[in-house]
């Protein structure tokens, strides 16, 4: 299945490489997972630090345990924060 | 324990009073507060006479405890018609503790109505009020320029000297304009912007306050061994957290621009989108690879003592200083609700709020309103800026422009008019994030983020999860926030230590210790919420008196009626649980023994 894949801030160091067509932006570009692939399993295969991380799954906040589906978008960030 | 500074602008006499008894455990928020409260009548003309102008640092300016240096600004705002109070970073608040000044209050008006006037405090403890025509009309850059050549002559200048100063829309009493204050390298660009402060101080005839502490100490401490180690734990704990730690001083505030955009809460052309296109132009990341490759800097602190360090300049292409590194408010405001998505537009944009003396908030959302009303284009950033030239010009239209969103949307007819006690939203749209929407509908400064930072559990995972799409459990998080940050803004320590608090206990803990430790007194965990309740119902009251009801505690009919994009979602949290938020107002007053202003 076709899934866009953002990662933001100190996580963008880990987009793997994309051919251009994949490039979505700075930040996003779509990637080939097996069906049913967890959040979790993504952030393994990356190679994420282990450290706390906001994701979302069409912006909406989803546990390492959800299954993504065909055309998702996710997303994941560092502990940031502003104001 | 240190003294009022009393100011008349009538008669330009100076007294200096011992701070009251009855306000000895008050600094910051809580002591503008309480003088406004004391003092000015809730029906005064925000730009008469009767109002005043009170600046204090917090219970902890003046210390060597980490980010204890903001300074609270406070009047009987003339956007909002309420109280106000107002923080800024900057080197001023712990310069006035060091002097042993717990607040200015500036009072009445000067008779000669276009009279331009320095407040000058020195080292030594004398202070004066000079007559400065000269200045009269000049930016903010430029009043610290001239200013400070004035001063070099005269031998007073040093490295440590910090200004407080307002811009052309301060003198020109426009509801939008701030008050700016001097960083570490004395560039006018921290400010205590919200609420309209800057025409107060500009209805005094005040220009400029230049405070000169060359040689002047930490404050003394009722038990420095005891401070020292509180604050040491404080300071760990700050640099522990990932986002106080590492987090905002890589990137500033601003690395907020994707993940709220990815929330969906990200307001674009006047709060009709919920994400913007053009996000990656002018989100933190691209800021920090702009202003790395340039040359820039890219972390300092806005004040000594600072640990977080989230502070940045910005640099135009040849590497020279434009302004402060737009914070995330700024990127948004003049940037995704106005459509822009161009960092260096945006930066020109923020510096020409500056140096008018403008709340970029406040003006960017006004931008918006004015684009959403066709007289110029979403993202059209030199109409944004000629417009801005308007104000500068005291023309009719940028009369109408400085007086904030509210005044220019009825004046071009705009439908969405985002503001809450007439004042203009911040960056994050309350209907896919509704625990801020609680904040801005109920919180007594007008629609204000730092009021009741629901952001935190609501987006961010910090201090729990709190999902932002469903009402359920808002006006708890708000209320409990908006308690917690009044308490935060009295002792003069930054918000954003708040993100290491909620979520490591002995960040708490040490804030406790550091003010025992300071004062002598007792302060437990029970004390701080108990002084950030007190903060709120003197607020509460003097808003009632002044005329606030519930419908005042609402948001505008556009975010309970118009569906918001990418999630499609209004704003759902009950008028009850809004009028919630503030259940414990009459308890807090009986045992404070108030019932309304100036008792």
């Amino acid at each position: 299945m076709r899934v866009q894949l953002a990662l933001f801030a100190s996580l963008s160091q880990y987009l793997p490489e994309a051919a251009a067509e994949d490039r979505v932006s700075a930040h996003a570009q779509m990637v080939d997972l097996p069906d049913g692939t967890t959040v979790g399993q993504v952030i393994t295969t990356l190679g994420l630090p282990d450290e706390p991380r906001i994701v979302f799954v069409n912006g909406r906040h989803a546990p390492d345990e959800h299954t993504l589906a065909e055309g998702d978008r996710l997303a994941i960030f560092p502990p940031v924060a502003g104001g | 324990m240190g003294d009022i500074l009393r100011v008349n602008m009538s008669d330009l006499s100076i007294t200096r009073e011992p701070l009251p008894e009855k306000w000895a455990r008050y600094g910051g928020r809580a002591l503008t507060d309480a003088i406004v409260f004391a003092e000015v009548p809730p029906d005064a003309d925000p730009l008469g006479p009767e109002n005043k102008l009170v600046i204090a640092p917090g219970s902890l300016g003046g210390t060597t405890g980490p980010n204890t240096g903001r300074l609270s600004i406070g009047a009987k705002s003339p956007l909002t018609g309420g109280i106000k109070e107002s923080n800024s970073g900057g080197t001023a608040a712990h310069a006035l503790a060091r002097m042993g000044v717990s607040a200015i209050i500036i009072e009445g008006e000067p008779e000669d109505k276009l009279g331009r006037y320095v407040l000058r405090l020195f080292a030594d403890g004398k202070v004066d009020i000079v007559h400065r025509h000269d200045l009269a009309g000049l930016g903010t850059y430029e009043t610290v320029a001239v200013a400070k050549g004035i001063e070099a002559a005269e031998h007073r200048m040093s490295e440590k000297s910090s200004f407080i100063l307002v811009g052309p829309s301060g003198e020109m009493g426009m509801k939008a304009a701030g008050i700016a204050v001097t960083d570490p390298a004395g560039y006018p660009n921290r400010f205590a912007g919200r609420g309209g402060l800057g025409a107060v101080m500009g209805s005094k005839g005040l220009k400029l306050i230049a405070i000169f502490y060359e040689g002047l100490g930490a404050t003394e401490h009722a038990d420095k061994d005891a401070f020292n180690a509180a604050s040491k734990k404080f300071g760990a704990a700050l640099r522990e957290h990932a986002v106080t730690g590492q987090g905002l001083p890589t990137y500033g505030t601003n690395v907020l621009a994707n993940i709220i955009n990815e929330a969906g809460g990200y307001p674009t052309n006047n709060f009709a989108l919920g994400q913007f296109e053009g996000v990656d132009g002018i989100s933190g990341e691209t800021m920090r690879e702009i202003t790395v490759e340039r040359g820039g800097n890219v972390k300092h602190g806005c004040h000594a003592g600072c640990v977080i360090q989230c502070s940045r300049y910005y640099v135009d292409k040849d590497g020279h200083y434009k302004t402060k590194g737009p914070e995330y408010e700024t990127a948004w405001s003049l940037g995704a609700d106005c459509g822009i998505s161009d960092m260096d537009a945006v930066a020109e944009l923020d510096r020409e709020c500056g140096d008018l003396g403008l709340d970029t908030i406040e003006m960017g959302v006004t931008l918006g309103v004015y684009m959403d009303s066709g007289k110029i284009a979403f993202g059209d950033a030199d109409a944004a800026m000629a417009a801005l030239k308007e104000i500068r010009k005291g023309s009719e239209l940028g009369k109408i422009l400085g007086d904030g969103a509210e005044a220019t949307g009825l004046a071009f007819g705009v439908k969405r008019i985002p503001v809450v006690k007439h004042q203009g939203l911040p960056a994050y749209d309350p209907r896919p994030i509704q625990g801020i929407g609680v904040t801005y509908a109920t919180s007594t400064m007008g629609a204000d983020h730092t009021a009741g930072y629901t952001i935190t559990a609501n987006v961010l995972g910090v201090g729990g999860n709190v999902d932002p799409l469903k009402p359920e459990g808002q006006a708890e998080l708000s209320q409990g926030l908006q308690i917690a940050t009044a308490m935060l803004d009295s002792l003069g320590l930054c918000i954003f230590v708040a993100f290491a608090v909620l979520d490591i206990p002995a960040a708490f803990e040490a804030i406790g210790e550091m003010m025992s430790a300071h004062t002598g007194e007792t302060w437990g965990a029970d004390e701080l919420m108990g002084l950030g309740k007190e903060v709120l119902t003197m607020e509460r009251l003097y808003n009632d008196a002044a005329g606030f009801t519930a419908a005042d505690d609402r948001l505008p009919a556009f975010f309970y009626e118009d569906k918001l994009p990418p999630h499609d979602v209004v704003f759902t949290v009950t008028d009850a649980e809004l009028d919630s938020v503030y259940s414990f107002v009459p308890e807090t007053a009986a045992a404070m023994g108030i019932t309304k202003p100036g008792s």
